[in-house]
C-alpha cells in the first residue's frame, strides 16, 4: 500500500492519504514541522522534528507509530533539529542542527553515535545516497557537502585528514533550500536548489558542477524524474518549472536556459515536491495548504488533497508493507509486536557512561527462507553404501542379529521336524507292532 | 494384456498404480519371507528413484481423472502403506529398516490428504523404534531421519501446528535419551537431524526441556572427541535452541555462554603464544565488571581436555555455533555483543605461532609446533565468524566498520595460505557490497595492492604445462598482440610493451606461487570493487586495474577454452577450475569495460574481440557469458539516455516529427544525435579518447552553449584549456600516452573529414531552423554524405561573420580545430563559442572550464547572485 504523508509548519498534524484511492487515512496529531523535517524510519514508523520557539535551547522530535494518532515517543536533542532523515532500512536517524552540527543516532537504542560540525550555519537539508553510504548536506551558508559515513565513524582516519567531507560545493551564495540525488550509486548526480534563484547540478563522481540553471524566482523544492530526463522545481511564484537534465532544451524557452516548461495552477508558492515513480505522479505542496497531484505526462492535476490552512512543507511518499487500517486488527501477533513497540527516544548527548552498550548492537537478524529438505532418500543411499561395504559395525550388528533370528528359526524348525520325525517313527513303530500282533493273532 | 493396450505412453496416469503394485511385488519382502540383504536391499535406491520420478505416491486428484483410476491408485497406495507398516512391525531389524526408510520417503511423497490423515499413526510407529528396548543402530538412525522428514512435511500445514507441537513434544525425551545414553556417534548424528527438525519447525515443543537439551549437546561439543560433521550438526541445533524460548534474553545468554567458553578454551590453548594481558582484556569485554558470570555452557563446568591436544575441535565448533546464531533468523530483535566478537576475531588472527619474548623460556618446540599446526583451522573459523558478523549486522555494522577494515587489512598483509586469502577476499567483497561507495573509497588501495600482487604472481597453472614457464609466457604475448594488430587494434602494440615486463615481475618471485583459486577470488573482488567504487575517486588506480584485468583475461584465454561441464573422472580437477578462472576473468573484464570512467575504456576493442571469440569457440556457459558481455557492451557503442516515461511525446508533440522515427533521435537533439553517432563511429573504428560518459557530459555543455538566452563570455584561458583537452587523459595516466599516440596519428585521416560534419549541424540549426528535423534525419542515415554539401556552405559563412568582430581569437580557434583532429566536440564548441562570444558577458564560465576533463575542480568563479541579476 502506497501512501502520501504531509505535514505543515503550522500545527495541522500529519495528513496521510492512500495513493490509489485518494482516501484520507489516520491523521497524526500535534505536528509543526520545519521543511525536510518529516521522515519515515524504515517504513516502520514516522519521525518528525518540531518547530519550537527559536529561543528554546533544546530540540524536539516526535515518533508516531502508524496505528495511533498520538505521538508516542518524544526526544529532546541538545539543539533544535530541522532536517531529519533515516537511512532506507531505518537503522540510523540523521538530524541537522541549527548550529551546523550533524547528529547520527542509532534507532534501536536511541544512542547518539556521532556528532560533528559540518557547516558554519544551520543545516537545511539532508539526503542519503542510493546505497546509504554517503550523506549529502545543505546549509544556510550556501554550502553543499558530501560525507562518507565510513569516514565519520573511523576515529583513526579522522585524525589524519584535514577535512572530513568528500566534497564541498560552495557555488551557491545563499541558503540551500533542497537537495535531491539521482540514480547510479557513485556516479549519480546531485541537484541542489538555493535562495540565490539557481538550481545546480553536481556530479558525485567528479565532484564538481555540471550545470547551473537560473530560475525567475526562488526555488524551494525540487523533485527529480527517475529517468533523469528532467527535474521539477517548485518556485515561490507558484509555478513548478520543468528543467532539462538529459532532455533536449531549445533556445526559445520562455523562462530561461534549460527550463523547458512549467506546471501551473495559479497557486501560492510551492513549498515541497515529491515524485512517485509508480504511475509517474508529481506531488506538490503549497502555501495554501493544498497538495496537488500532477500527471506528469499530461501535465494535468489529477487530484487535490486538502491538508490544512497553513502551508504544507513536507511531502513523503511511503510504501507500506501492509495496509494501514487493518494493521491493528488482523495482523499476525508477531508483526504486531514488531510494529507497536517503538524504539526508545533519542539521547541528548553521546554518553559514555553505559560502556557496555557501546560494545553491543541491537539487531534484527536477517530472515532466511529455505525450501524444506528431506533426508530419507539420502539416508537410504548412505546406509546401502555401508551395507555394501559390509565394513561398518552397524551392518555387522544387523547381520548378526539377522543370523541370530535365522538360527533361532532354524532351531525351531529342527525341533519341529524332529517332533514330526519322532511322531512318524512312533506311528510307524506302532503300526508295525500292531501289524505284528494282528498277524500274530491271525496266525494264532 | 488388455490393460497394456489401454496405456498410452509413460505419462499415462493409469500406469502409476500398476507400476506401484509391481514395485511392491518385486521389492518389498513379504512378512514371512526372509529378506536377502545382498539382493533386494541394494535395490532400494532404484525403488526410491522410480517412486520419486513417476510420483507414484502422489495420488493426483483432479476433475479430469477417471474416478475408477483414482480408486485403483488409492488402493495401490493403501497396499504400499500396509506393506510398509507390516515391515515396520517386523522383528527382523533389516526388514524394519527397509520399512522405516520407505516410510520416510512416503512422508515426503504422499498426497496432502493422506499425510494429514495418517501422520500421527506413522509418528507413533516410528517413535517406538527410537525408544527402548533398543533396536539396532541403523534402525534408530533411520527412524530419527524419517521422523525428521515427517516433521518437515508437517510444518508445512499451519492448521495442524498445535497438534504438531503436541506430538513433537513426545519425541524430545527419547531423543535426549539417545543423546545421553547411546554411545555411538552415528546415532547422535541421526538424533541431531531429528532435533534440528524439532527446533526449526516446532520450537514450542522444546520449551520445557531447554536446559536438558543444552546440557546434552554441550557435553558432546565440549568433549571435542567426535567427528567435525557430527559436532557441527549438534552445534547447529544448539545455536538454534534459543528459538524454543524466542525471547531476547535467551539468545544473548546463549551467545555469551558460547563466547565465554571459546575464550576459556583459547586462554588455555594460547598459553605461551600470547601475552597474559590479552586474555584478561577479552574477558573484560565479555563480562562487564560488576555483572554476574552466567552459568557455563551446558550447566555444569566441564574439564578441558588433556593438554597435549589443543581443543581445536571444541573451539571451532563453538565458533561455528556463533556463526549460525548470527545468520539464522530470530523472532525478535537481539543484542549482539559485536565488540567482543570482533575482539575475539582479532585475538585469534593476531596469534601466528611466534613466541613473545617474555614467553620464550616456557615453551617447548613441540608445543609451538602443535599450535602452529592447528592455527590455520582456527584462523579459518575466525574469518567465518567475521563473515557471519557482517551478514548478521548488515548496515548496523557501520560504527565498527573501520575497526573491521583495519583488522582485515592488517591480516591481509601477513596471510599467505590460499584458503584463508580466499576467505579474506570474500570478506572484502561483502564489506564493499554492504557498505557501498563510502567504504570503497577507503578500501580500494588495499584491495588493489593485494589483488595486483596475487594476479601478477605466477600461478600453478603455468607450471603444470611448462616447467620453464617464463619462456613460453613471454613468447606468447608479442605473438598475440601481433595478431591483434592485424585486426586493426592500434593499441595492441602498447599491450605488448606493457605485458612484456609482467612475466619478469613474476619471475623474481617464482617461489611464491599463487594458486588459481586465489586469483579467482582476487578477480571477483576487483569486479565488486569496480561495480561499487569505480565512479568515486578511482583515478589513481583505475588505469592500472583495467590493464591488469585485460592482461589476465587474455592470458586466461590464450590456451583455449576450458570446459565448465564437470568432468566425472576428475570432479574437482583443473579442467573445470580453469574454466571457472576464465569465467571470473571475463566477468571482471566486462565490469572494467562497463564501469564508469572519465576516459574511453582503453581496452574496448581487445575486449570485444575476446568476447566475440569466446562466443564462437567456448563451451556453453562461457559462450553464453560472452554473448551477454557483447550484449551489455552494445550500450557503449550506441549510448542512449532514455526517459522512464514517454515524456517527450507529451511535452513536444508538435516538434521534431521526423526525428521521432529514430530511436536515438527521440531523446537527443538532432545535433547531439550527430555527435553521438560520430563518436560511435570513432569507437568502432579504432577508438578515440572519449567514453560514453564524456559524450553525455559534452552534451550538457553543448546544450549550454547552444542556448541563446544566456549570454556568455569565454575567456581565452578557457579556450586554451579546451584545446589542450585531447591530450588531457595523458595527465592522469602516463601509461596511456603511449597508447594514444599511435591512435591519434592514425585517426588523422578519418577525422579530418568527420570534423567538418560535426561542426555543420549546429550551424544548420541556426541558419535553417525549419529544416532541422529533416537534416538530422538525413544525418542519421548517411552522416558523411547527407550533410556534407549543405554543411560546407554554411561553415564557410560562419567564420566570416565571426571574424568581423573577433579577428584574433578567431584565428586562434581555427588553428585549434586543426590541431585537435578527431575531437568533434571541441570543434562544435569552438563554433558555438564564436557565436556566444559575440553576445557579451555572463557568468557561465565555469561550465565551460569544466568541459576540460581533468581541469581542476573548484576553480569556479560563478556568482549566482549576478546570475540572477543579469536576467
Amino acid at each position: 500500500m502506497n501512501v502520501v504523508i504531509a505535514s505543515s509548519s503550522i500545527d495541522g498534524g500529519i495528513g496521510c492519504w492512500d495513493l490509489q484511492t485518494g482516501a484520507e487515512q489516520l491523521r497524526y496529531k500535534t505536528c509543526a514541522s520545519p521543511p525536510h523535517g518529516l521522515t519515515t524510519v524504515g517504513c516502520r514508523f514516522l519521525a518528525c522534528s518540531q518547530l519550537r520557539d527559536p529561543s528554546a535551547t533544546s530540540g524536539h522530535l516526535l515518533y508516531w507509530s502508524w496505528s495511533k494518532p498520538q505521538a508516542q515517543v518524544k526526544s529532546f536533542p541538545a539543539e533544535p533539529i530541522k532536517p531529519l532523515i533515516a537511512n532506507s532500512d531505518g537503522t540510523y536517524i540523521v538530524g541537522g542542527g541549527s548550529s551546523g552540527d550533524i547528529y547520527i543516532w542509532e534507532v534501536a537504542t536511541g544512542r547518539l553515535l556521532k556528532k560533528w560540525h559540518a557547516h558554519y550555519r544551520a543545516i537545511t537539508c539532508l539526503v542519503f545516497s542510493e546505497d546509504d553510504s554517503l550523506l549529502i548536506s545543505g546549509s544556510e551558508d550556501g554550502c553543499v557537502r558530501v560525507w562518507s559515513l565510513f569516514m565519520i565513524f573511523d576515529d583513526v582516519r579522522r585524525q589524519q585528514v584535514s577535512h572530513l567531507y568528500e566534497y564541498s560545493f560552495t557555488e551557491h551564495t545563499l541558503r540551500v533550500t533542497d537537495i535531491v540525488i539521482g540514480y547510479g550509486g557513485g556516479n549519480a548526480i546531485i541537484v541542489s536548489a538555493s535562495e540565490d534563484r539557481t538550481c545546480k547540478v553536481w556530479s558525485l563522481s567528479k565532484g564538481r558542477l555540471l550545470r547551473n540553471v537560473v530560475f525567475p524566482s526562488i526555488i524551494d523544492a525540487i523533485a527529480i524524474d527517475p529517468g533523469e530526463h528532467v527535474f521539477y522545481a517548485g518556485s515561490r511564484d507558484g509555478k513548478i518549472y520543468i528543467a532539462a537534465l538529459n532532455a533536449e532544451s531549445s533556445p526559445s524557452d520562455n523562462y530561461g536556459l534549460h527550463i523547458i516548461g512549467s506546471l501551473t495552477d495559479q497557486s501560492k508558492p510551492v513549498t515541497c515536491l515529491a515524485y512517485s515513480a509508480e504511475g509517474n505522479l508529481l506531488f506538490s505542496g503549497s502555501e495554501d495548504g493544498m497538495i496537488r497531484v500532477w500527471d506528469v505526462k499530461t501535465q494535468n492535476i489529477t487530484r487535490m488533497f486538502r491538508h490544512s490552512k497553513g502551508p504544507v512543507n513536507n511531502i513523503v511518499i511511503v510504501r507500506l508493507p501492509y495496509p494501514l487500517g487493518r494493521a491493528e486488527s488482523k495482523s499476525q501477533p508477531s508483526s504486531r509486536k514488531h510494529e507497536l513497540s517503538l524504539p526508545p527516544p533519542l539521547e541528548k548527548y553521546a554518553n559514555s557512561s553505559d560502556e557496555d552498550m557501546d560494545n553491543k548492537a541491537i539487531v534484527m537478524l536477517p530472515d532466511t527462507i529455505d525450501l524444506p529438505s528431506y533426508l530419507s532418500s539420502q539416508l537410504i543411499n548412505d546406509h546401502i553404501k555401508q551395507l555394501q561395504q559390509q565394513g561398518s559395525s552397524a551392518v555387522a550388528e544387523m547381520e548378526a542379529k539377522r543370523l541370530k533370528v535365522d538360527c533361532q528359526r532354524s532351531k525351531e524348525m529342527f525341533q519341529q521336524l524332529r517332533k514330526v520325525y519322532d511322531n512318524l517313527q512312533e506311528f510307524c513303530v506302532n503300526e508295525l507292532l500292531d501289524e505284528q500282533t494282528m498277524e500274530g493273532s491271525k496266525g494264532n | 494384456m488388455a490393460r497394456f493396450d489401454q496405456l498410452e505412453n509413460m505419462y499415462d496416469l493409469g500406469l502409476k498404480p500398476v507400476m506401484l503394485r509391481s514395485l511392491i511385488r518385486q521389492y518389498l519382502p513379504a512378512e514371512n519371507h526372509p529378506l536377502n540383504l545382498n539382493n533386494s536391499c541394494f535395490e532400494l535406491p532404484s525403488l526410491v528413484s522410480i517412486v520419486q520420478t513417476h510420483c507414484l505416491l502422489s495420488e493426483l486428484d483432479s476433475q479430469s481423472i477417471d474416478p475408477k483410476l483414482i480408486n485403483t491408485w488409492k488402493s495401490a497406495v493403501d497396499d504400499w502403506l500396509s506393506c510398509l507398516l507390516s515391515l515396520l512391525s517386523s522383528d527382523m531389524s533389516d526388514k524394519c529398516w527397509v520399512g522405516i526408510c520407505l516410510l520416510g520417503v512416503t512422508c515426503q511423497e504422499c498426497s496432502n490428504q493422506r499425510f494429514l490423515s495418517s501422520y500421527s499413526i506413522w509418528l507413533n510407529k516410528l517413535l517406538s523404534h527410537i525408544q527402548p528396548p533398543a533396536d539396532s543402530q541403523l534402525v534408530k538412525i533411520a527412524s530419527c531421519t524419517s521422523l525428521a522428514d515427517l516433521l518437515t512435511r508437517l510444518a508445512r500445514f499451519p492448521e495442524v501446528k498445535k497438534d504438531g507441537n503436541l506430538l513433537a513434544g513426545k519425541l524430545i525425551q527419547p531423543v535426549l535419551k539417545l543423546l545421553n545414553e547411546d554411545n555411538v556417534e552415528a546415532v547422535w548424528e541421526g538424533a541431531a537431524n531429528l532435533l534440528y527438525a524439532l527446533i526449526a519447525f516446532f520450537p514450542a515443543s522444546i520449551h520445557h526441556y531447554y536446559d536438558k537439551v543444552e546440557a546434552a549437546i554441550a557435553s558432546k561439543i565440549l568433549s571435542g572427541k567426535y567427528s567435525t560433521k557430527t559436532l557441527k550438526k549438534l552445534g547447529y541445533c544448539l545455536a538454534l535452541l534459543p528459538k524454543a524460548k524466542g525471547d531476547k534474553d535467551s539468545w544473548s545468554l546463549m551467545m555469551q555462554k558460547f563466547m565465554i567458553s571459546i575464550n576459556d578454551h583459547l586462554n588455555e590453548a594460547f598459553q605461551g603464544v600470547e601475552e597474559e594481558a590479552k586474555s584478561d582484556e577479552a574477558r573484560r569485554l565479555l563480562v562487564p565488571p560488576g555483572k554476574d558470570l552466567p552459568l557455563p555452557l551446558g550447566g555444569a563446568s566441564f574439564k578441558g581436555t588433556s593438554s597435549e591436544r589443543l581443543p581445536t575441535a571444541t573451539i571451532s565448533t563453538l565458533m561455528f555455533c556463533c556463526c549460525k546464531m548470527l545468520t539464522s533468523s530470530y523472532p525478535v530483535q537481539v543484542t549482539v555483543p559485536v565488540r567482543s566478537m570482533l575482539a575475539l576475531v582479532e585475538r585469534l588472527l593476531r596469534v601466528d605461532g611466534s613466541l613473545p619474548h617474555t614467553m620464550l623460556p616456557f615453551m617447548t618446540s613441540v608445543q609451538q609446533e602443535l599450535i602452529c599446526s592447528e592455527l590455520p583451522v582456527l584462523h579459518a573459523y575466525s574469518l567465518e565468524l567475521l563473515i557471519a558478523i557482517i551478514k548478521g549486522m548488515r548496515r548496523q555494522l557501520l560504527p565498527h566498520s573501520a575497526y573491521i577494515v583495519r583488522v582485515v587489512t592488517r591480516y591481509f598483509k601477513r596471510c599467505s595460505l590460499p584458503e584463508l586469502r580466499i576467505k579474506l577476499y570474500s570478506i572484502i567483497r561483502m564489506l564493499l557490497v554492504s557498505m557501498g561507495v563510502g567504504i570503497a573509497i577507503y578500501l580500494a588501495p588495499d584491495v588493489i595492492e593485494n589483488a595486483s600482487n596475487d594476479l601478477n604472481s605466477l600461478g600453478g597453472e603455468d607450471i603444470e604445462t611448462s616447467p620453464a614457464n617464463t619462456g613460453p609466457a613471454t613468447g606468447a604475448l608479442p605473438q598475440l598482440s601481433n595478431r591483434k594488430r592485424k585486426h586493426g587494434a592500434e593499441t595492441g602494440s602498447l599491450e605488448e610493451k606493457r605485458d612484456a615486463p609482467s612475466p619478469k615481475v613474476g619471475e623474481s618471485n617464482t617461489h611464491q606461487m599463487t594458486p588459481i583459486t586465489v586469483k579467482m577470488a582476487a578477480l571477483d573482488t576487483l569486479e565488486v570493487l569496480l561495480t561499487v567504487g569505480a565512479a568515486s575517486k578511482s583515478e589513481s588506480w583505475r588505469s592500472s586495474i583495467d590493464s591488469l584485468l585485460m592482461k589476465t583475461a587474455i592470458n586466461s584465454c590464450k590456451r583455449g577454452w576450458g570446459n565448465l561441464e564437470s568432468n566425472i573422472f576428475l570432479p574437482h580437477e583443473s579442467a573445470s577450475v580453469w574454466a571457472d578462472f576464465q569465467f571470473s576473468s571475463l566477468r571482471a573484464l566486462l565490469t572494467s569495460l562497463l564501469a564508469p570512467a572519465r576516459t574511453r575504456p582503453p581496452y574496448l576493442s581487445q575486449g570485444l574481440e575476446l568476447f566475440r571469440r569466446g562466443k564462437q569457440e567456448a563451451g556453453m556457459k562461457l559462450a553464453q557469458f560472452c554473448a551477454y558481455a557483447l550484449f551489455a557492451l552494445e550500450v557503449l557503442i550506441h549510448p542512449r539516455a532514455l526517459p522512464l516515461d514517454d515524456f517527450y511525446s507529451a511535452c513536444h508533440n508538435s516538434t521534431d516529427g521526423a526525428s521521432n522515427r529514430f530511436l536515438e533521435n527521440i531523446y537527443s537533439g538532432s545535433r547531439k544525435q550527430n555527435t553521438s553517432f560520430l563518436s560511435d563511429m570513432r569507437r568502432t573504428e579504432q577508438g578515440g579518447v572519449e567514453s560514453h560518459d564524456v559524450d553525455l557530459y559534452d552534451r550538457w555543455l553543448q546544450n549550454e552553449n547552444e542556448n541563446q538566452n544566456e549570454n556568455e563570455n569565454i575567456p581565452v584561458e578557457d579556450m586554451k584549456d579546451q584545446t589542450s583537452r585531447p591530450n588531457d587523459p595523458s595527465f592522469t595516466n602516463v601509461l596511456e600516452v603511449r597508447e594514444q599516440e599511435p591512435a591519434a596519428a592514425n585517426a588523422d585521416v578519418h577525422m579530418r573529414t568527420e570534423n567538418e560534419i560535426v561542426v555543420q549541424p549546429c550551424h544548420l540549426e541556426e541558419s535553417v531552423p525549419k529544416s532541422q528535423g529533416v537534416a538530422s534525419a538525413k544525418a542519421v542515415m548517411s552522416p558523411a554524405v547527407g550533410t556534407n554539401p549543405e554543411g560546407s556552405e554554411i561553415e564557410s559563412k560562419t567564420p566570416l561573420s565571426a571574424s568581423d568582430r573577433l579577428n584574433d581569437t578567431n584565428h586562434d580557434m581555427f588553428s585549434c580545430v586543426d590541431k585537435v583532429d578527431g575531437f568533434d566536440h571541441v570543434a562544435g564548441k569552438t563554433s558555438s563559442t564564436l557565436r556566444n562570444a559575440e553576445k557579451g558577458s555572463s557568468s557561465m564560465v565555469h561550465l565551460d572550464s569544466d568541459s576540460s576533463m581533468d581541469s581542476f575542480p573548484g576553480i569556479v568563479d560563478a556568482d549566482p547572485d549576478t546570475d540572477a541579476d543579469s536576467d
